[in-house]
């Protein structure tokens, strides 16, 4: 089985990388392009650890084949903001306490920022639903919940 | 830019929620956990496992397997003349020797170039198996004439429950014909039971089940291993104890301590479930065979199939009280499920069963049984769950036939610091009747009966209950050192894990003690070639036990400090402070030295002034038990029996909060833990022994819809020994939720269920039948 | 997952010369939320995989010429519950739709995936066999038209040959005065997958059920219409003792097994429950 390319777009870079056709998104993110921020927490899309952005929507990367995201634009944490530049939600996560073993965070933020570009005034309903699927197993949300809200409000 | 929190002049550190400092890292997905290291030549493991839970290995022929190309190693038994024969202990179990004794034991183990190659090898082994009769349910399990699961000579592990919690529990002296899948027994009593029942006017007696279930770490267990040409082993592992997993590795591959480092990378969760050793020995066996680097991360489905989950308990319970509400008699068995391996605390059950309230008279029996499924390990405050399920369900019950209120007739009873536990040692300080007090003040207690009276009308059923629950408080001798560097600030090391953010605390406390500001304080988690022994981040213990080491170790700097002052400002060392980076004679502000100058001086070429070094060694005896109380508002939807929660209190007593941040955080996610226990969690196993939830989806822990805010309430009834007066956190807010929504699911239908989890299945059958 | 070719069509054609080739040892993926994660629990392992993504005729989401909708095969589930037009014309589709898995997994799971997949619990079948929607399949012979309740042949099967394309469901305009709803049973909230699930569509004429379908998931081999209750409803005015009635009737077309995941007392308790509160919905939106 020959390697193809996977050309796309990655944090707004274009990228030309070979992959073996059989791996999936996120292994190829984690392997290939060393973007260690998605997690695999599952594989089977049950956890959220793997939430990615594919043109902007949150998807599990870890139920895509590599090569479906050819052409398509892809989103991880490492591009919603750095230390030193955090986005709003980052930031707020980190003043509120959020991270325990901080292994669900980079899933949760990604759902989260999909959350905020959806819906201007999210209601705390809205904000649950959005990260329902993201397990958590150290926080029980609430705190997330609460920066989520916090980040919204201060558009 | 994130803001810390300064501290204030007066209170260096301790009281204040300060974020974690890591916390810019993992939000900006830069922390490295064990499977995002790569390093050259990394090679990938599979193991390949029984699919049988009792089953004789006939044969193995991994020939194919070995000729794949991309396939670097494949090993079984044959090839590790170090297993021992009889495993003491899950760990030592590397490989299958002749027998499998659980659906997911490893059997053969493959190293190649990629994940996809080391699958497609497993299919290449050729496994014989003669399968046998397994022993599934532990009650049928403890029978004479089971199918008996451990190698004749396996000795009862003890040493979990050591480790776990310090309790003294005397072996029973009962030897009745031994059944042979019974592996621990204990027996404790106290008065006529029987004449305590005869004389009771009600007497309940329940049956309570609460099943295996995983800790629910979203991190699998992951490890890398990789040798140096010297023969120094170095793992990179998701563990809660790098000490402990140096040990048991060392013990299992026979080969002395020295030899190995375990760096404990960032750990994505563990609550018990990454205290011992599971994957590192044959990941390290593997690295040996092929000369590379080897990392090996477990699958969700290994995890749930073959991690090491919490027992399934089993307690039957009667107990008898008089028409006044006096306490006559408790009389229970308690059947712990370890699975193929001893390794439960099966005296703690006896612990809480018996001792949470004041029993005149009590007969408590406890077994351990074998069984072919994976053998157990601690879950977050082991066996306390499911104890208090059924002595908190009892009680409420008790109180509802007496037609008392229910929080009264705990607070009634609840034994008090001094009186008497099963065991005959005494309470040691614990603030139970204020974390009760305290819940039974709560504006949702207190509106109970409103809220029952305001189901149906287009509501559901809606009803409250309440909980009370603890944990005795583990134990461990640890170390810590504090130095002081050239520009006057403090370096802390010690071995912790820092799992539950307690870095933050210990960096609070040492900065207090000492007396700098939290900011010139940086804590460093060394490995186990650099850091002083350390014990296990777990059993509620880390700022109980290594806070006292940093606390003792920044208070010996600062003695060494101050006597290198008193030399420099001839004053004597009681009448110097430090104060703002510097120390001065009190009273005298001009007269002072920094604390750089003293650091850098103990540096000098030629100096005659040491270093600071503060350090300190300490073993501890105290325990100190922290309680907690939940209470839920629920309201159920009678045709479908779900729950909907509307609010969830925990109240917990804490001793002193050090970084109240962290400690509501502890108490929010215990909380929820135990609530998927309460409510959707289990491991469900048919009659063959085999997973049939080996999914998340099928494996169901409660997501963010499910749930509403969390509130927590501190209550601080300040510990004899912790640093500050602090208690252990962790623990204790996994304990109520079982019997406070069983005790809120009969307060709103009437129906009382006596098996976890309490799914919409069981209350709309329940409904229906009442 | 085992190691596998993946090839990349352009369109149905080149697809359909792809599945004539190997047509057995073949999987196509869409949104991958089913068969991904059966590859890796090794429960298949196909020598090449088919992705769809590229093939634009199977992410079709259009009127039909004003005589209903067309919804491509790869048309996602998010997609259907977001969709203004399904939302208010075939709500029941849309909150199949919401329901799957996650909004993670909503983004890319597919209709045609759910359908193909066919598994008893499948969310999206029930509200297609309700609203009289067909199968549109491509073949080496040209298309066929076959309607979704005779779609299902058993436990993961369907009628599709394997040199066949799932091309796109064409759901008829339910017309005036109807209204469609889908419930369903699961222990948490999201992440989760049905114990019963029901779909109800019905059509008004003069306050009496002109048409009435009633399709169940998860307690028979394929999903399935409770034609009895049907029949109590058609021609009658829908009070809420006949709902009742109707909805004790669906309990005769399940056939429910005990698994993990309920047992059979439950699973006939919640038809009757599920089936009295769709089509109390389905009443009032056809009533609106």
């Amino acid at each position: 089985m020959a390697k193809q390319i996977l050309s796309f777009t990655v944090n707004d870079e274009p990228v030309d990388v070979l992959v073996q056709p059989y791996v999936t998104l996120l292994d190829a993110l984690r392997e290939d392009l060393e973007l260690t921020g998605p997690k695999e927490g599952c594989g089977t899309g049950d956890c959220g650890a793997c939430t990615v952005h594919l043109d902007g929507k949150p998807v599990a990367s870890c139920l895509m084949l590599a090569m479906q995201a050819r052409g398509h634009a892809v989103r991880t944490i490492e591009g919603l903001g750095a230390i030193g530049a955090l986005h709003p939600l980052q930031d707020a996560f980190v003043r509120l306490g959020v991270p325990q073993c901080g292994f669900c965070i980079p899933g949760v933020l990604m759902a989260a920022a999909a959350v905020l570009a959806e819906t201007k005034h999210p209601t705390e309903e809205d904000i649950r639903y959005g990260i329902a699927g993201n397990l958590c197993r150290c926080t029980g949300y609430t705190k997330m919940i609460a920066a989520i809200s916090e980040a919204a409000a201060a558009r | 830019m994130s803001s810390v929190m300064k501290t204030t002049r007066d209170v260096r550190g301790i009281g204040l929620s300060i974020p974690r400092p890591d916390g810019p890292e993992k939000v900006t997905g830069r922390v490295q956990y064990v499977a995002d290291i790569k390093p050259k030549g990394l090679l990938h493991a599979k193991l390949l496992r029984s699919p049988h839970a009792h089953a004789r290995i006939v044969s193995i022929d991994a020939s194919k397997a070995r000729a794949l190309p991309g396939v670097r190693a494949v090993l079984t038994a044959a090839d590790i003349p170090e297993l021992k024969r009889k495993a003491p202990t899950r760990a030592h179990a590397v490989l299958a020797i002749d027998r499998a004794v659980f659906a997911g034991q490893p059997v053969a183990a493959v190293a190649a170039d990629e994940p996809s190659i080391a699958e497609e090898a497993l299919d290449l082994i050729e496994v014989q198996y003669e399968v046998l009769k397994a022993a599934v349910d532990p009650l049928e399990s403890m029978k004479p004439g089971a199918p008996p699961v451990a190698d004749t000579g396996t000795e009862a592990d003890t040493s979990e429950a050591l480790a776990h919690s310090a309790v003294a529990m005397a072996k029973s002296d009962d030897n009745p014909a031994k059944a042979v899948n019974v592996s621990q027994t204990a027996h404790v009593k106290r008065g006529d039971v029987a004449k305590g029942f005869a004389e009771s006017d009600v007497v309940i007696e329940n049956t309570y089940r609460v099943p295996m279930v995983h800790q629910g770490y979203l991190e699998p267990h992951a490890v890398l291993a990789e040798w140096d040409s010297t023969g120094q082993l170095t793992l990179w592992a998701s563990t809660q104890g790098s000490f402990n997993t140096r040990s048991e590795v060392a013990d299992v591959l026979g080969i002395e301590e020295n030899r190995i480092k375990v760096i404990p990378v960032e750990c994505g969760g563990g609550f018990g479930g990454k205290i011992r050793a599971l994957c590192e020995p044959i990941t390290a066996l593997l690295a040996r065979a092929t000369g590379r680097p080897v990392r090996y991360v477990m699958t969700r489905r290994e995890e749930l199939e073959a991690g090491m989950p919490a027992p399934q308990v089993i307690i039957r319970l009667k107990t008898g009280v008089k028409r006044d509400g006096t306490l006559m008699a408790l009389e229970a068995e308690t059947v712990l499920e370890t699975g193929a391996f001893s390794g439960t605390v099966l005296a703690v059950a006896a612990v809480f069963l018996g001792s949470l309230y004041r029993w005149p008279a009590f007969d408590i029996k406890g077994s351990e049984v074998l069984t072919h499924k994976p053998s157990v390990a601690a879950y977050r405050a082991p066996v306390a769950p499911q104890t208090i399920f059924a002595i908190d369900s009892q009680m409420e019950q008790l109180a509802r036939k007496l037609g008392v209120d229910s929080a009264e007739f705990r607070a009634r009873h609840l034994s008090h610091p001094g009186e008497p536990m099963v065991n005959n040692q005494p309470w040691a300080s614990m603030g139970a009747p204020e974390v009760l007090q305290k819940a039974a003040e709560h504006p949702i207690w207190k509106a109970r009966a409103e809220w029952k009276a305001s189901g149906g009308n287009g509501h559901g059923l809606r009803g409250t209950g309440l909980s009370l629950g603890g944990w005795l408080g583990g134990l461990q001798p640890t170390g810590a050192t504090v130095r002081l560097n050239p520009d006057g600030t403090l370096a802390v090391l010690t071995g912790q894990v820092d799992i539950a953010g307690t870095n933050i605390a210990l960096a609070q406390i040492a900065a207090t003690a000492y007396g700098v500001d939290i900011e010139k304080v940086k804590i460093t988690t060394g490995d186990t070639d650099v850091a002083p022994v350390t014990g296990l981040s777990a059993g509620s213990k880390t700022i109980y036990t290594v806070g006292v080491a940093v606390m003792q170790a920044a208070q010996d700097a600062r003695k060494q400090t101050l006597e290198i002052a008193a030399g420099e400002l001839e004053a004597a060392v009681q009448d110097l402070e430090i104060v703002d980076g510097r120390v001065v004679v009190r009273g005298v502000p001009d007269r002072g030295v920094t604390l750089a100058s003293i650091g850098k001086k103990g540096n000098l070429y030629m100096s005659k002034i040491p270093p600071v070094l503060g350090s300190a060694h300490p073993a501890f005896t105290q325990q100190a038990p922290a309680f907690a109380a939940q209470i839920a508002r629920i309201e159920v939807d009678p045709d479908t029996g779900e729950v909907k929660l509307h609010d969830f209190v925990t109240v917990q007593d804490v001793g002193k909060a050090i970084n109240p941040l962290a400690v509501e955080g502890q108490m929010q996610g215990g909380a929820v833990q135990s609530l998927g226990m309460a409510m959707t969690e289990a491991l469900t196993y048919d009659d063959r022994g085999r997973l049939t939830n080996p999914s998340l989806l099928d494996y169901r822990k409660l997501t963010a819809a499910d749930l509403p805010n969390l509130e927590t309430i501190i209550v601080e009834v300040p510990s004899p020994a912790g640093p500050f007066g602090a208690r252990g956190v962790g623990e204790p807010p996994i304990i109520p939720a079982p019997a406070a929504i069983a005790n809120a699911i009969h307060d709103a239908t009437g129906c009382r269920l006596t098996e976890l989890p309490l799914t919409p299945e069981r209350i709309a059958l329940a409904l229906l039948a009442h | 997952m085992r190691r596998f070719d993946l090839a990349t069509p352009h369109n149905v054609d080149d697809c359909l010369k792809l599945l004539a080739e190997r047509g057995t040892e073949t999987k196509l993926v869409a949104g991958g939320t089913d068969l991904l994660p059966q590859m890796k629990n090794g429960l298949i392992h196909p020598a090449r995989v088919i992705d769809l993504s590229g093939v634009p005729e199977v992410h079709v989401l259009a009127a039909d010429d004003g005589r209903g909708v067309r919804v491509g095969a790869a048309v996602t589930a998010r997609q259907l519950e977001r969709d203004t037009r399904i939302q208010s014309a075939y709500p029941s589709l849309a909150e199949s739709g919401a329901l799957v898995g996650s909004i993670q997994v909503r983004n890319l799971a597919t209709v045609g995936g759910n359908i193909c997949n066919a598994a008893p619990s499948a969310d999206m079948a029930p509200p297609l066999v309700a609203l009289d929607a067909e199968a549109v399949i491509a073949g080496p012979s040209g298309r066929r038209r076959v309607p979704m309740a005779a779609f299902f042949t058993g436990v993961r099967r369907t009628v599709l040959a394997p040199d066949e394309l799932l091309l796109e469901f064409s759901i008829p305009a339910p017309g005036p005065h109807s209204g469609g709803c889908y419930l369903r049973h699961t222990p948490r909230r999201e992440l989760d997958i049905a114990v019963v699930g029901v779909a109800s569509q019905l059509t008004l004429a003069n306050g009496v059920c002109a048409k009435v379908r009633i399709c169940l998931a998860a307690v028979a081999t394929t999903p399935v219409r409770a034609t009895a209750a049907e029949r109590a409803l058609e021609g009658q005015r829908p009070t809420p003792e006949l709902i009742e009635q109707a909805a004790t009737l669906a309990i005769e077309a399940a056939k429910p097994i005990s698994d993990q995941r309920g047992s059979v007392e439950f699973r006939r308790h919640l038809v009757r429950v599920l089936t009295r509160r769709t089509l109390t919905t389905a009443l009032a939106r056809a009533s609106a």
